[in-house]
């Protein structure tokens, strides 16, 4: 008699999820990420190997060296790749390296000009620095060709970008002193929501025999395993967890370190999620075997 | 008669989902306007920052409106965003490639001899590249195949030896290598079954054993030339263990990329539109 009232809620509250399941999914993980966002968690976790060798190469470079990073995303990646980059930027700055810029996707100029300035004005803040665009670091922007440009790069840079994004020569520019083709530099870095990092492999890394390092989109991480093991690639971060990973190494919270509890948070929400369906999935059987 | 009976609910059911829109959008416009003050900014920028801004969050509040179900303002955010993005990407195609490639070294040339450089130099790229547009055109559509030829064949020319090293040769290399790699210093001198003999001779060549057998496993199961019975069956089978470890790995990665989506615009509406400080 007592079990009852609970009985009868806990089929009603069945009937309501089988009946509008999606919804209610949608529902639980809206709610889920803005409680986790909101409310005060703080979750320790150590950086993975991938990305610790990603951090310890940029670590181990010496001041005024040279790192390319081609941002290959545009705005509906920035969620994951932004900050990455912005972590990767201020690890440059802070070390005193010269980190190159480009991109081969024309729609996410105006982020990747964002980016640097933004990592800039934090280097200059947070390192006391004083960081000046064609010195400390240079924003080449895009120039059309994709396989053809990274060619032209491994001949001469200057021929392939002649001014960079603000219009100055490459001629001359303090930045890229000591840098005439790809083969200069220490290490290429791509951040990319599609497959240019196989493109930055066979056409660039593998060809000057570079150290190449990655960052992608959670979606691409499973494809980059193949090229660790064939050390064609030193490490990559993957997703918001990767760009959180360098943040805690670099011990500059950003974006990455603050998605965390909401990221965790509707991991356990998905994994209780698929119990439940489960549980009723096997539950229905028996019990209809039973009828029956 | 009965059909004005069975439309006179889903009318009323349509007035009801209106007047909740209506009021949804009032409720989001009142809120906008107390978190973001877009009339009471000191300066004209900030001002078209505050209404992007809400403009940002409203886009972002009625794409998500589609997991109610699809509506008409979720078409009208859709072939915005495709237009904003066509109208974006063609100018800076014209100030990154077209102006500082084309219109400036031909039509702005500073001197004679610079302009019969570019000539020289531009003529037959800007050439194939108006015959690719000619696919637009019926009648001359043929002209574009020379250009997709050059293509092609520049492509198949630079890409087959560089993709056949790094996308063949070295993953090969790489698939077979740690099987006949001699045991690294920690493991030198090592007793078999010791800590370090696991760790650096067992471990490595189990995992490079584990990936031969997958590779080979996977690439059976999708050579069809020889049916898959017996031995071959349980080799496919294997195969299929294996793609299925593969796609989880891929699902789970996938999952967790769409996640950090939604937390990205999350933040975004917490942190800039309703400017709550996050903890």
């Amino acid at each position: 008699m007592a079990l009852r009232i609970p009985i009868a809620i806990s089929k009603g509250i069945i009937r309501f999820l089988t009946k509008h399941p999606r919804q209610v999914i949608y529902v639980l993980i809206g709610v889920t990420v803005i409680a986790s966002y909101m409310v005060n968690i703080s979750l320790s976790f150590e950086p993975s190997p991938l990305a610790q060798k990603v951090y310890d190469k940029v670590d181990s470079l010496k001041p005024g060296d040279h790192v390319l990073l081609s941002f290959d995303y545009d705005p509906s990646s920035e969620a994951e790749l932004q900050p990455m980059a912005l972590a990767m930027l201020r690890h440059c700055f802070k070390k005193g390296v010269i980190p190159v810029v480009m991109t081969h996707w024309i729609s996410g100029l105006d982020l990747h000009k964002m980016a640097c300035q933004e990592a800039a004005a934090d280097a200059n803040s947070h390192y006391n620095k004083k960081i000046v665009s064609g010195r400390d670091y240079v924003f080449l922007g895009n120039r059309p060709g994709w396989q053809q440009l990274i060619l032209q790069m491994n001949e001469n840079i200057r021929a392939a970008f002649d001014k960079d994004f603000f219009d100055q020569p490459t001629e001359g520019m303090k930045a890229l002193e000591g840098v005439t083709s790809l083969k200069d530099f220490e290490l290429i870095v791509n951040l990319a929501a599609g497959a240019t990092v196989e493109m930055w492999i066979a056409y660039g890394s593998d060809k000057v025999d570079v150290p190449f390092a990655a960052g992608t989109t959670a979606v691409s991480a499973p494809d980059l395993y193949p090229w660790i093991q064939s050390r064609q690639l030193i490490g990559f971060l993957g997703g918001l967890r990767g760009a959180a990973d360098y943040e805690v190494m670099l011990k500059y919270p950003g974006r990455g370190i603050r998605g965390m509890p909401a990221q965790s948070a509707t991991h356990v929400l998905i994994v209780l999620l698929i119990l439940g369906a489960n549980v009723h999935m096997f539950a229905g059987r028996f019990f209809g075997k039973k009828k029956e | 008669m009965p059909d004005d009976l069975q439309l006179q609910p889903r009318r009323k059911g349509q007035a009801i989902e209106m007047g909740v829109l209506a009021l949804l959008i009032v409720v989001f416009l009142a809120v906008s306007m107390v978190f973001q003050k877009p009339f009471s900014q000191h300066s004209f920028g900030d001002t078209m920052k505050a209404v992007g801004t809400i403009m940002a969050a409203g886009i972002t509040l009625i794409m998500y409106s589609f997991l109610y179900r699809d509506n008409p303002l979720f078409k009208i955010a859709e072939n915005l965003y495709v237009g904003i993005a066509l109208g974006y990407s063609t100018i800076f195609a014209w100030r990154q490639a077209l102006k500082p490639e084309v219109y400036q070294p031909i039509f702005a040339a500073p001197t004679s001899d610079a302009l019969l450089t570019a000539l020289m130099h531009r003529t037959v790229p800007i050439l194939l590249g108006l015959m690719l547009v000619m696919r637009l055109s019926r009648k001359h559509g043929w002209l574009s195949r020379y250009a997709y030829a050059v293509i092609i064949g520049w492509g198949a020319g630079i890409a087959i030896p560089l993709i056949t090293h790094s996308y063949i040769l070295k993953q090969l290399h790489a698939a077979v290598a740690p099987l006949q790699a001699a045991p690294g210093p920690q493991a030198a001198g090592a007793e078999v079954l010791s800590q370090a003999w696991l760790l650096h001779v067992a471990a490595p060549i189990f995992g490079a054993a584990v990936l031969v057998l997958g590779t080979v496993a996977v690439l059976f199961y999708f050579f069809f030339s020889v049916e898959h019975k017996g031995v071959g069956g349980a080799v496919s089978k294997v195969g299929i263990w294996f793609l299925m470890v593969s796609f989880g790995a891929s699902f789970g990665y996938t999952v967790m990329g769409r996640l950090s989506l939604l937390i990205g615009r999350v933040q975004f509406l917490l942190d800039e539109w309703l400017k709550i400080p996050s903890q």
